[in-house]
């Protein structure tokens, strides 16, 4: 359903978007388990290699599978063109160091998920790349921390784990004003709360292993391209022959051509098969996720033992009022709650039955972790404040079992504390 | 009847004069033409300028790709 597609619905998208017929009428896409493909003759394959033509060559850099998942993560998003990784951090690194070179700055939310904040603060500094972290619901300590070696301006829709939403259409405007892309992981949201179209974000990054995935089998990123940002710009010299031959393109070219090549962070065809599947149910699952959360919320911030209880959805939640604008009356499946201390916290998640305690969000199954003592162990008191990060929080990621049944195991833990 | 070159290789399109980049491409069987970077007698084209660009007898046209090549 290439090249119609548009005219459908965002659910329909989801089921046959960027697809066609497998061999035979296979109505899934066929995993294609090859590393390299052969061509007839020389010429052919020089003309691959050169761009005249259109062709697999090597499964790093390009594979039917994988292929027909970009298609589809790039139709979802309202985006020109997307780039499919091994995982959510390879899709991270790779989209930013297509765009900031050494010297440069990324000025970055400072309540971004533990391996970015880790990616930005300790291994891109070693290579001459400073980040500058803030607040990023704070517009104007945004705005005041731009200054002219600034190439990248780079948030979180809702943040991992402090659930902070910042306004992204604002934080669109001022990189706009500044002449800097805005890059948005929106992996928590997903397209289904809001496609990156819609944010105004000029790139769009995606743990494609959380929600996309939606059962935990898989690892998995992705680069959307939106075509917004105009790369033919004093700032950004090195996009200049990618701009000259490929105009609107140059970002995804750039990392096709160069920094997706280059690492070499390619997704596994089987894995790009798996991640197919679950876009198919991603519109059902995240309604449910969404609900169950809310449902979830509410019943901790009735409860006795529950100090706290931090999620977008809640009316009293600061983020509220931008969360309700922005993706549309859904708050995403994940949420934080206070208990007295660590040691309760440890209690009460040892307490359950149903929840799953695993680093991980975005699986069917409810899953559970104490932040602080695992995911976000590695920093300090004061990175673990900008995080959000508290001794005596836990993180749950709300699956899409009945809620009732998800509300019994907590309310029984609580009550065994 | 147009005698082009096409990819550095001898091209003709019979029964029309000249033809604007959405019908070249059609004519041509251009594969994912949303993707295509076209380039007529050594200069890009803007995409927004496709439906008013004529090409010619004795033009030289490049369809460029970036997906292709990397592999060893």
């Amino acid at each position: 359903m290439t090249g119609t597609a548009r005219k459908f619905s965002f659910d329909t998208l989801l089921v046959h978007g960027g697809s066609e017929p497998g061999p035979g009428g296979a109505t899934t896409v066929p995993i294609v388990q090859s590393s390299s493909f052969a061509h007839k003759t020389a010429e052919e394959l020089e003309d691959i290699f050169r761009g005249r033509k259109l062709g697999q060559v090597y499964t790093r850099v390009g594979n039917p599978t994988t292929e027909s998942l970009e298609k589809r993560l790039a139709l979802l998003d309202g985006g020109i063109a997307a780039i499919a990784t091994a995982s959510g951090m390879a899709a991270i690194t790779t989209a930013v160091l297509a765009i900031v070179r050494s010297g440069d700055e990324i000025l970055a939310s400072s309540s971004l998920f533990g391996g970015t904040f880790s990616l930005f603060r300790d291994t891109l500094s070693n290579y001459g790349i400073k980040t500058a972290f803030v607040n990023p619901t704070d517009l104007a300590a945004v705005r005041g921390a731009i200054n002219e070696r600034t190439r990248l301006i780079f948030v979180e829709t809702i943040g991992n784990p402090k659930m902070d939403v910042p306004d992204i259409h604002e934080l669109s405007a001022i990189a706009g004003e500044a002449g800097v892309p805005l890059m948005v992981d929106a992996t928590v949201t997903t397209p289904y709360l809001a496609r990156g179209a819609d944010l105004r974000a000029d790139i769009v990054v995606h743990s494609t292993s959380k929600f996309i995935n939606g059962t935990g089998s898989t690892i998995g990123g992705a680069i959307v391209d939106l075509g917004r940002f105009n790369w033919q710009s004093g700032k950004y010299p090195h996009f200049a022959p990618f701009f000259s031959k490929y105009r609107g393109f140059a970002f995804t070219a750039r990392v096709r051509k160069l920094m997706h090549k280059d690492f070499g962070a390619c997704p596994a065809p089987m894995n790009s098969f798996l991640l197919s599947e679950g876009i198919e149910t991603l519109a059902l699952r995240m309604e449910r996720h969404c609900a169950n959360a809310l449902g979830l919320a509410r019943f901790l911030k009735g409860h006795a033992r529950v100090g706290w209880v931090n999620y977008p959805g809640l009316e009293d939640s600061p983020c509220h009022g931008v969360a309700k604008r922005l993706y549309g009356g859904r708050f995403g499946g994940v949420l934080t709650f206070g208990l007295a201390d660590k040691a309760e916290a440890f209690r009460f998640i040892n307490g359950l039955v149903l929840a799953r305690n695993l680093a991980n969000i975005g699986d069917a199954k409810t899953l559970v972790i104490h932040p602080a003592s695992t995911i976000c162990s590695d920093f300090g008191p004061e990175e673990k404040g900008l995080m959000g990060v508290k001794e005596e929080m836990v993180r749950v990621s709300v699956g899409i079992e009945t809620i009732d049944d998800i509300i019994e195991d907590f309310d029984t833990a609580l009550n065994n504390l | 009847m147009m005698n082009l070159t096409v990819n550095g290789k001898k091209a003709a399109i019979d029964g029309k004069d000249a033809v604007n980049i959405p019908a070249l491409l059609t004519e041509l069987k251009v594969e994912q033409p949303d993707y295509v970077t076209v380039e007529l007698n050594g200069d890009i084209l803007e995409r927004e300028n496709f439906e008013t660009t004529l090409v010619k007898d004795g033009d030289s046209v490049e369809f460029l790709y970036f997906m292709g090549g990397g592999g060893r």
